[in-house]
Parts: structure tokens; sequence; C-alpha cells
């Protein structure tokens, strides 16, 4: 689905780089630099909004009397055929040329064919950022560019979890919730405790040095943030390796729920850190769960309301189709935003919106309007991966911002697989009493494997203040390292284990009509035995809200001309149209081998 | 516990063991169940063997059982006599192929019957256009219908003799990895 670049990008970078000393030295800002004086005006805060962002006030006031100055000096030669307009273009102008570079990276990667089987984009997208990097350092003798939290956060996250969120398969996400919700909330929770502590005790008996001046607390922070398994990278790493559904759909979904924890965890410590370890009482203890079940159940229930918002706007498009994928966009990036606002868990609020809305948004809008959503989300979210990786190893390169201790970073490369490991194997084997289809070893084996850190924890890292968590330089090597571990040596090697353990792959089956029916069949027929057993099992839960949704939100939510349509035509209609256009392609193609003989 | 159970001799608690695919546990399980849908009709003292059949009206006015287009197709299926009332063979026979540990043939097999409305070994047309009109209670057209039995055929039937025979119904199951898994349920 995503292309992915190969480095080899070094003339034009150079080109781009060139550029810069040439506009002077009022235009020395970063990309970002730039865009947070215009976010800036937006008052824009909040948990993960970073400080870095509230601080534009003075370099934007330093920017304007140099920039009139310029403009002075326009004016006063009189009148110019041609003018350099560098001022004026400047941010947009970098921004398209850093997309452009990685979508021509992208076309490169993609000529040598070999290369593509074996190494995953993501990886090739970090060297490139790596490359880039060491090119900028070289040049300017400091890092211009970095992923800026806000950045990150605000625009970049969004738009893959967005992507993600709406086109998940909400049938398989819900009929494996228990077991998602399980690794999401006791794995990380066990991850980042243990993490945290173990590494506080390998600090105590002296293996890390004592220039981490690192406190509990401290510890604790870091193994929050760094025991969160990462959705961008899962998706990344997982897309080329196409194991079966159910085990990445535990794997994703787990990725995206451990948001929550995270957050509260987050949150949490930080102001433990602020505190002080003397204040810490079991009220703030208290506070922390209470803050746990607000931040999730508060983003769901803040996702589900813009889904019933989205998919009732959509009753009402038929007169205005051609700004329907934008009320799709508007609303669930809003979801994400509000959550926010709120300071609850955005991703959760985002991707309830996105499974919620799915099904009736889908059936409201037009056929068109379907094709400009999905190909614009996933455009829109390629891109936002490859600026992601991209950064994230032109981020690597900058000493300033990191320090390196050896113990630290190899005990938490350690912990962490090891935790995970243990994790994923403890919760399997309580899940498989209540599971109607076991997880087995291969899965676990896969499951463990499979989690992934990446650039939320990236992010969260850079965030931390540095004046609170003195060994913050520390933590910042040590998460780059086991992102770069992650997604680069997991990633590369994930595929061969999956291939060597055999493991199930999606079959990428064309869904046919026969299984659209006996799946609504099976489902009666199941609900009705364990109806007449009087067992009140999945089936019969799932046949109530079926019920329910059938009654009052489908007649709410639906359009009158589709809610009376059974949703078995609708998937009639869906496979005939795809097999048609799929005859029509071949026919064509061979009408296009004929022709091309002919030539 | 242990042999305390008063409802069913050794012999018969081993003859059930054997035929299906549950434990002693869950046999007693199920047969408290089966109890609590007739109280009156079901006696506790199973050894000799009472000719005791659940009549089919007392499934179909369950009022969980009312909206559920297949519930009279399930007890036909699964009653020795057809019509749909059950007895206490017939309702373990019912679980047990639904569990966990039977096979996907076993599975398969039935659930090929149960589409099977004349009964005839085969599915032919009418079998289908009745199968979509109970599950899309009757909301399509004549021709809509006709339209996706058609494709049904289309997409299942192998030997092209206008029916789906048992052999062709597991070729599209066996296409359909998660059969096994959707088709169960955990008692």
């Amino acid at each position: 689905m995503f292309l992915r670049p190969q480095g080899k990008m070094l003339v034009p970078s150079l080109l781009l780089l060139l550029m810069l000393p040439v506009t002077g030295a009022a235009t020395e800002l970063s990309v970002t630099e730039s865009l947070q004086s215009g976010l800036a005006g937006l008052g824009v805060s909040g948990d993960h909004g970073p400080p870095g962002l509230v601080s534009p006030g003075s370099t934007g006031e330093q920017v304007q009397p140099e920039v009139a100055e310029e403009e002075g000096s326009h004016h006063g030669g009189g009148f110019k055929i041609v003018q350099w307009e560098w001022s004026y273009v400047q941010t947009p102008y970098i921004i398209s040329v850093w997309l452009l570079l990685a979508s021509l990276a992208k076309i490169l990667f993609h000529l040598s064919q070999r290369f593509t089987t074996v190494v995953p984009e993501s990886c090739m997208l970090i060297l490139l950022g790596l490359v880039l990097g060491g090119v900028v350092l070289l040049a300017h003798e400091k890092q211009l560019y970095q992923l800026e939290p806000g950045l990150f956060f605000l625009f970049l996250l969004p738009t893959i979890v967005g992507d993600a969120g709406y086109f998940m398969p909400s049938r398989l996400f819900f009929d494996n919730l228990g077991a998602i919700t399980l690794y999401a909330v006791v794995g990380t929770l066990w991850n980042a405790f243990c993490t945290a502590f173990c590494l506080y005790g390998v600090k105590l008996l002296g293996v890390i040095d004592e220039k981490v001046d690192a406190g509990l607390m401290d510890f604790l922070l870091f193994g929050a943030l760094i025991s969160a398994v990462d959705p961008v990278a899962v998706i990344a790493v997982f897309e080329e390796v196409h194991v079966n559904d159910t085990l990445f759909i535990i794997v994703f979904g787990e990725s995206l729920l451990n948001d929550a924890v995270t957050v509260v965890l987050y949150k949490v410590y930080m102001s433990f850190v602020e505190v002080g370890p003397a204040n810490v009482g079991t009220a703030e203890c208290m506070k922390g769960l209470v803050s746990f079940l607000v931040v999730s159940l508060g983003g769901t229930l803040v996702g589900l309301v813009f889904a019933v918002i989205l998919s009732f706007t959509t009753r009402f498009t038929k007169k205005v189709r051609i700004i329907e994928p934008l009320f799709v966009f508007l609303l669930v990036y809003l979801a994400y935003l509000t959550a926010e606002l709120c300071s609850l868990s955005a991703i959760l609020s985002m991707t309830f919106c996105g499974i919620g809305a799915n099904k009736y948004v889908e059936a409201n809008i037009s056929q068109k309007s379907r094709t400009t959503v999905k190909y614009t989300m996933k455009t829109l979210a390629s891109i936002a991966e490859t600026i992601i990786f991209i950064f994230l190893g032109i981020s690597a390169m900058d000493k300033t911002k990191w320090a390196w201790d050896t113990g630290l970073v190899a005990c938490t490369l350690v912990f962490i697989l090891l935790f995970r490991a243990m994790g994923v194997i403890g919760q399997t084997w309580v899940l498989n009493r209540f599971r109607l289809v076991p997880l087995d070893r291969i899965d676990q084996v896969v499951m463990s494997y499979g989690g992934l850190r990446g650039a939320v924890a990236f992010a969260l890292v850079v965030l931390l203040d540095g004046e609170k968590v003195k060994a913050k330089d520390y933590f910042v090597a040590t998460t780059i390292v086991v992102v770069f571990f992650t997604v680069m040596f997991q990633g590369l090697t994930i595929k061969p284990l999956v291939k060597w353990l055999k493991v199930p792959r999606s079959t990428n089956r064309k869904p046919t009509i026969n299984e659209e029916i006996h799946e609504r069949a099976f489902d009666h027929i199941l609900t009705a035995v364990e109806d007449i057993a009087g067992l009140q099992g999945y089936h019969h839960w799932r046949d109530k809200w079926e019920q329910f949704d059938k009654k009052y939100l489908s007649k709410l939510l639906l359009r009158k001309s589709v809610y009376q349509k059974s949703e078995l035509w609708e998937a009639y209609q869906k496979i005939n149209m795809r097999d048609a256009i799929s005859v029509i392609d071949q026919v064509g193609g061979q009408r296009v081998m004929v022709h091309s003989r002919r030539l | 516990m242990g042999n305390k159970q008063t409802i069913f001799s050794a012999q018969q608690l081993d003859a059930y063991q054997d035929c299906t695919y549950f434990t002693r546990k869950e046999i007693l399980r199920l047969f408290s169940r089966y109890r609590d849908l007739a109280p009156q009709l079901v006696p506790l003292d199973y050894t000799h063997q009472p000719d005791v059949k659940l009549p089919y009206e007392l499934i179909g006015s369950m009022p969980e059982l009312k909206d559920n287009p297949f519930r009279q197709r399930i007890a036909e299926v699964f009653s020795e006599d057809g019509e749909g009332n059950m007895t206490l063979d017939d309702f373990l026979d019912m679980f047990s192929v639904l569990s966990e540990m039977a096979p996907r043939d076993l599975k398969a097999y039935y659930a090929f019957k149960i589409y099977d409305f004349n009964n005839d070994d085969f599915i032919c047309k009418l079998d289908l256009v009745k199968t979509l009109n109970k599950l899309t209670r009757n909301e399509l057209t004549e021709d809509e219908v006709r339209m996706v039995c058609e494709k049904v055929m289309e997409e299942a039937d192998m030997d092209n003799d206008g029916r789906l025979s048992l052999e062709d119904f597991q070729h599209v199951i066996v296409r359909a990895p998660e059969f096994l898994s959707t088709f169960h349920i955990r008692i």
C-alpha cells in the first residue's frame, strides 16, 4: 500500500541546503519554527503540546523587523523587473520540497525489486533520514530540522491514526476486543513498571553510570514512554509482512488502545517528578487511577459523539456531494483535536470515531466520495509516515540533543524485549481460557517480536523538561537507539522469522457473496442455539446490538433510501461492481498488449 | 463431586461421553439447561430412559428467538423426527456439533442441512431463495433475490447442475478459513 523511498538524494538535498545561506541570516529558521510562529497565534497548548511550541513568540518577533528591513531595501531601490521573494514563500516552499524529496525517494526505492522484498520501507526511510541529517550537520554545524513534537502530534500522527481507525475492520476488531484491551492495558502497565524498576535496580547496582542523574520517578517516567507499542511502526512493518488478520488486529489494536495508558502514565509521572518524589502519596496514586478511567472512557466517548455527528451530517449531504469528503476529514480530525483539548486520549477518540462512523458514512456518501476519502486518507497517511521516519533519522544525527551511556542503552533494550515476551506469554495464557480460537506459540512469538517502539516514544521523550528531568539527554539517546533497533532490526528480521515459523499469512481473498450469506446465516443460527440453551454468550450480545442498531441507530444515521435496503444487497452490489471492474481490467489489459505488439 | 449424581446411570453417561465431544461435567450442565426449558416435562431421573420430547412450539415461542429467521430450521435439523421436537439426545447432539472439538466436515454437513429446506440433499434455487428471504426479512424484490441467487450459484456450483451439492458447499467453506471459528459455540 505505501511506497517507500531509498536514499540517494544527495544532489537535490544539497541544492536545497545551499539555497539557505543565500537567503541571509534573517531566514535561518527551521521549518517547524516558522510553523510554530504561525501556530502560536492559535494559542495551542495541552499535554501533547510541547513547551517548544509556546516559545515562538520571541523568535517570531525577531524575524519581523529583519524581514521588514529586507522589504524596505526592495522598495528603496526603484522598480525591479524580477525580485527574489524568498521570505514570502519560504515556509510552504520548504515544506513542499521536503514532501517532494520524500516522494521521489519512494520512486527510487521501488526501482530495485530485490531490495524492496528484503528491506522494509521504514528502514530505508530512516537510513535516508540519517544520510540527510549527516549532510545538514556537515553543511551547517548544527541541526536545522528535527521532529518537533508539536508538528508530530498535531499533524503527522492524526493523519496516520485517522486512516487506520477509519479503515479498521470493525467486525474483527470487536471480535478480539477482549484480547486487545487486555494487552493494551495490562501489558503496557506490566512493561512500564517492570522496565522502570529493573532500570532503577540496575542503576543502584552501578551498571548504569553515575552521570545519569535519575531517580525512581525519572525511571518510571521513562518506562512509561518507552513501553508503549507504537501504531506507526506497527503499520509500517506489519503491512509488509502480511500476517493473518487476527494476529495483525491484535497487535495493531493494542498499539492504538495503549495510548490512554501511555498518556495517563506520562502525565502522572511528570507531575510526580515536578512535585518531587517525597511528596507522592496515595491520594496521587488514586488520582492517577481515576485519571486513567476518565482519559480512556472520555476519549472513547468524544470519538463516538463525533461519529454520530459525522454520520448524521452525511445523511443530508445529497445535494452537496462535492464536499462530502471534507466532512469526513474535518470531523475525524476535530475528534482528535477535541480530545487533545480536554487532555483526553486523542488516539482513542479518533479511532473510535472512525470505527463508529465508517459503517454509516460509507452507506450514505456517493461512490465518488468514497473513493476520494479512501485515496486521500491513504495518500496523506503515506506522506506522514514517510516524513516521520525521515525526520527520525535526521533527529538522530543531532548530537546536541543526546548523551550516550552504554549501560542504560543496553539494559533498556534487554529489558523491553524480555518483559514484552514475558507479558505476552502470561496474558495469552490467561486469554486462552476465554477465547474461542486460542493463540498458539507461534502467534505469541510474532506478538512479542512485533511489539515495536516508534516515533511516539521519541516525541514524548523530546517533550521532557530538561530542567526537571536531569537525565533527559541520556533518555533521548536511549529512545533513539530503541526505536532504531525495533524499526530497523526487528523490521528487517520479522519477514524471515514469519516465513521460518510458517505463520499463517493473510490470504487477501476477495470476499464472495457466499461468504457474506454464510456469515449472516451463521450469526443467526448461533444466536438461536445460544438462546435455546439460555446462554448469554458472545452471539447473544452481538445480536442484541444488531437489533438495537437496526431499530434506532440506523434509522437516525442512515439516509432513508439506504436504510430500507438490506446490507446483504449492498454487499452484493459491491461484489458485483468489483467483479465487473476486474473483468474490464483484464480485457482492457489484453487489448493494450495487442496494441503494443502491433506497434 | 464424584459419582453422586442420580440423573443418569453410569453406563448412560459413558455412552454420552462416547457419542458426543463432551465431558461428564459438560453433559450434566447441558442437561440442566435442557431441563430449564420445560421443568414440568423433563424428569430428574433419566435412568429408565424416558421418552421425553420438547415440542417445537416450546422452542418456537421463546421470546429471544421470535426474530430469528432460522429457529424452525435448527429445531428441524437437529431433531430425530424432523418435526422440531427435541429429545435430550438431539439437544446434546446440537451442541456437540457446534463445540470446538467437532471436526470441520461435521460442521459443514450440518450447516448444509440447515440450508436444505426441502431435505433432498441438495441446495437448489428454491432453497437459496428461501434462505435469502429469511436473511433479508423479505426486504428485497423478487428480481434482486434472483440476481443474488444466480451469483451464488455462479460462485459455488462446481459441477454446473444448477444446484449445490455437499461437495460444492464444502469447497466454498474450505476457502473461508474462519469457518471453523465462526461456526462454534462455547458452553
